[in-house]
């Protein structure tokens, strides 16, 4: 970036940021610096993307004018812990409304690949159009400042997320990558492709240790371009921590923003697979397509019961000191660490554990492997599949694909082979297109399109509002189980001012756990700006930023033909009350038609003044 | 007074799953979270009779008290 002013929010023209435009098609490269257009431009992530793909009218997410923007955000490559987040957003394949038009969709990962596009002099990398034979992007720092280069991709073809990387590893040993799978590759057929992400870990021992940029079919989008995978070539820019960055750092690990998530060895919570013993307790651990049973089942898959039989090592993202990685491996007959199964995450174990009727850790270990191998998005993936399972169990005399019911794991593995490999569009096309093609919608659990979390939509009607998937775009998902929140009052505030505020960490370059409960408005924040960039930013001008993103964000869904019918929680929490949750039953059609008229009473006027009618109309 | 003290996640290590104890009349959540040197920092959630507390809130005889840790993210 170009850096001219020390007042980010007054003068936002005075910075720019360096683009790279690749058109697939002729093979043409542009460069250019462009001027910032407010302070969202200036942080990045969706906060810019977002701008570009509102000036785009995109019917079909499959078509040459949806771009594919890489981007990454100002704390990318900084010395601020959990810097490394890379952003790819697009029209989605899989995010859509009932008019049958793409919403806007961001997906971010960690790993080192972002850093290391940041320190290529790169900001933003948009691929236009789509390429006729398969690509990688080879990004590189040179002398005369940052170069991108297309080079021939067959030999990556129908290789592993993880395999690619390891093949281009040896080709490029001092670079990052960003690769897909077999998922993305088979684009027509899978929707719900993701974007592996290399880490240091992965590239040093060889095991399949990618994270993830997963939501929203951002590979897929990938793979239709004809890009399977992108090399970040550059030197490792790494910079003496000032004390003021130090500062935030030592926050961040000790000062309580991520204490919850630190590795029980450190005194910490033990990563977000905790918060299977916290939901347990009122029987709201997703079970068998998000139909909790009011048993003890949910437990088989609690750490203390995992841990006899498996070797579970806490690691890192590169630099970062919380440390939440879970990574499970086989427990060898002597005690030592056999093979690597995958990184236990409370969404992905849930959605292929627990939730598809899965209770043995090293099957669920082994979906959730699979998955990533073929580089699909895990919620997605895991979602449609109880989708699947449940429609089989109402109906045994005409069962759909496989006839896979909860617990067969050996049809739930066939059913993540076919779909990754692009042979069941059924699965890879997810759950709202299949539910409306068998006319059974009601136990379909995605809302807007997007597959949700694995946080019962009992406990969450922050979800309509959630922009970019359920819990990551709207920080309501623990309202009413952590904080006991049962009044629409303190729903409407909730939805409407704080928890809104979550996605300021998909502009900023930074991992959510950095300080998950109170976002980027913070004093650690204006801190770590003041000291990497000499800015002077305030936490109020940081709010204003958050808040017209999620508002283009929210704006945008509306543009794409959303009715306000689609803001609304799968149809079986009204329908079929779930009696086992121990938790005060808020979803009442009443509770959620009054949050409606209110929160859309708040977010109607600012679309309109901050964005005007004709946005919509666009 | 009895309180039924039931301790949830890494609450649990090192100390017990469930347990009656004993605490004068007048005690406060804030007390049996003391006396069980429970880390501050990740308490998340106080039930009463599986009804959502607070630190602060009071204890009555044979109350059941649920301590859990913060939840966080996916």
């Amino acid at each position: 970036m170009i850096i001219q002013t020390t007042d980010p929010a007054a003068n936002p023209q005075a910075i720019s940021y360096h683009r790279c435009t690749v058109d697939l098609r002729s093979g043409k490269i542009v460069y250019a610096d462009v001027p910032c257009r407010n302070l969202d431009d200036v942080l990045g992530g969706f906060g810019r993307s977002f701008q570009d793909l509102a000036e785009r009218r995109i019917a079909n997410a499959y078509c040459d004018e949806n771009p594919l923007i890489v981007n990454t955000g100002l704390l990318t490559g900084s010395t601020a812990m959990t810097g490394l987040r890379t952003y790819f957003s697009a029209y989605s394949p899989i995010k859509g409304s009932k008019k049958g038009l793409p919403a806007a969709m961001w997906s971010t990962g960690s790993g080192k690949f972002g850093a290391k596009f940041k320190w290529t002099g790169l900001d933003e990398l948009i691929f236009e159009n789509r390429s006729e034979r398969p690509v990688y992007a080879l990004i590189e720092e040179t002398a005369d400042g940052p170069r991108v280069e297309l080079k021939p991709a067959a030999h990556l073809r129908g290789l592993s997320t993880h395999d690619k990387i390891m093949a281009l590893y040896k080709e490029y040993p001092d670079a990052h990558f960003a690769a897909i799978g077999p998922a993305g590759e088979n684009w027509q057929n899978n929707y719900m492709g993701a974007v592996a992400l290399s880490t240091e870990n992965q590239l040093k021992s060889g095991e399949d240790k990618c994270r993830f940029a997963g939501r929203g079919g951002m590979g897929s989008m990938m793979g239709f371009k004809n890009v399977l995978a992108l090399v970040a070539r550059s030197s490792d820019k790494t910079k003496p921590l000032s004390a003021a960055v130090k500062a935030a750092n030592i926050n961040v690990i000790k000062g309580g923003g991520s204490a919850r998530i630190q590795p029980l060895s450190r005194g910490g919570g033990g990563g977000t697979w905790a918060a299977y013993d916290v939901m347990q307790v009122f029987n709201a651990v997703p079970v068998n397509n998000f139909r909790p049973q009011g048993n003890a089942l949910p437990e088989k898959l609690f750490r203390e019961n995992v841990e006899p039989d498996y070797d579970i090592k806490s690691e890192a993202c590169y630099r970062c000191g919380i440390t939440c990685h879970n990574n499970i491996s086989e427990k060898n007959p002597d005690g030592s660490r056999g093979e690597f199964l995958a990184k236990f995450d409370y969404e992905p174990l849930n959605l292929l554990g627990t939730n598809i009727g899965i209770h043995d850790a090293g099957q669920a270990a082994r979906l959730i492997q699979l998955g990533d191998n073929y580089g699909m998005d895990s919620i997605s993936l895991g979602v449609t599949i109880s989708y699947v399972m449940a429609y089989n169990e109402r109906h045994p005399e005409a069962p759909i694909l496989n006839g896979a019911s909860f617990g067969d794991y050996e049809k739930a593995r066939e059913l993540i082979i076919q779909a990754g490999e692009g042979r069941l569009p059924e699965i890879g096309r997810g759950s709202m297109r299949l539910s409306e093609s068998l006319r059974e919608t009601s136990y379909a659990y995605h809302v807007k399109g997007l597959e949700i979390p694995a946080y019962q939509p009992e406990t969450n009607p922050g979800y309509a509002w959630a922009i970019a998937g359920g819990h990551m775009s709207m920080g309501t998902y623990g309202m009413l189980t952590r904080e006991g929140k049962s009044d629409v009052d303190s729903w409407v505030k909730g939805i409407t001012e704080e928890k809104l505020h979550i996605v300021g960490f998909d502009m900023i370059g930074l991992c959510k756990f950095f300080d998950i409960s109170k976002g980027i408005s913070t004093d650690m924040i204006v801190d770590c700006l003041k000291s990497e960039f000499g800015f002077e930013v305030t936490i109020d001008d940081l709010r204003r930023a958050v808040r017209r993103a999620f508002m283009r964000g929210l704006a945008l869904e509306l543009r794409q033909g959303y009715s306000r019918d689609e803001y609304d929680l799968p149809a079986e929490v009204y329908e079929n009350p779930n009696p086992h949750i121990k938790l005060p039953r808020i979803t009442t059609p009443e509770f959620m038609a009054e949050l409606k008229k209110r929160v859309w009473a708040v977010f109607d006027k600012e679309i309109d003044a901050v964005f005007g009618s004709d946005f919509i109309r666009f | 007074m009895q309180i039924q003290v039931r301790l949830i996640g890494l609450f649990k290590t090192g100390r017990f799953r469930e347990e009656t104890r004993s605490y004068p009349a007048g005690s406060l959540v804030a007390d049996v979270v003391s006396d069980l040197d429970l880390p501050r920092e990740h308490l998340g959630i106080v039930l009463i009779n599986d009804l959502h507390a607070d630190l602060e809130s009071p204890l009555n005889d044979g109350d059941r008290l649920t301590l859990l840790p913060l939840l966080d993210g996916g």
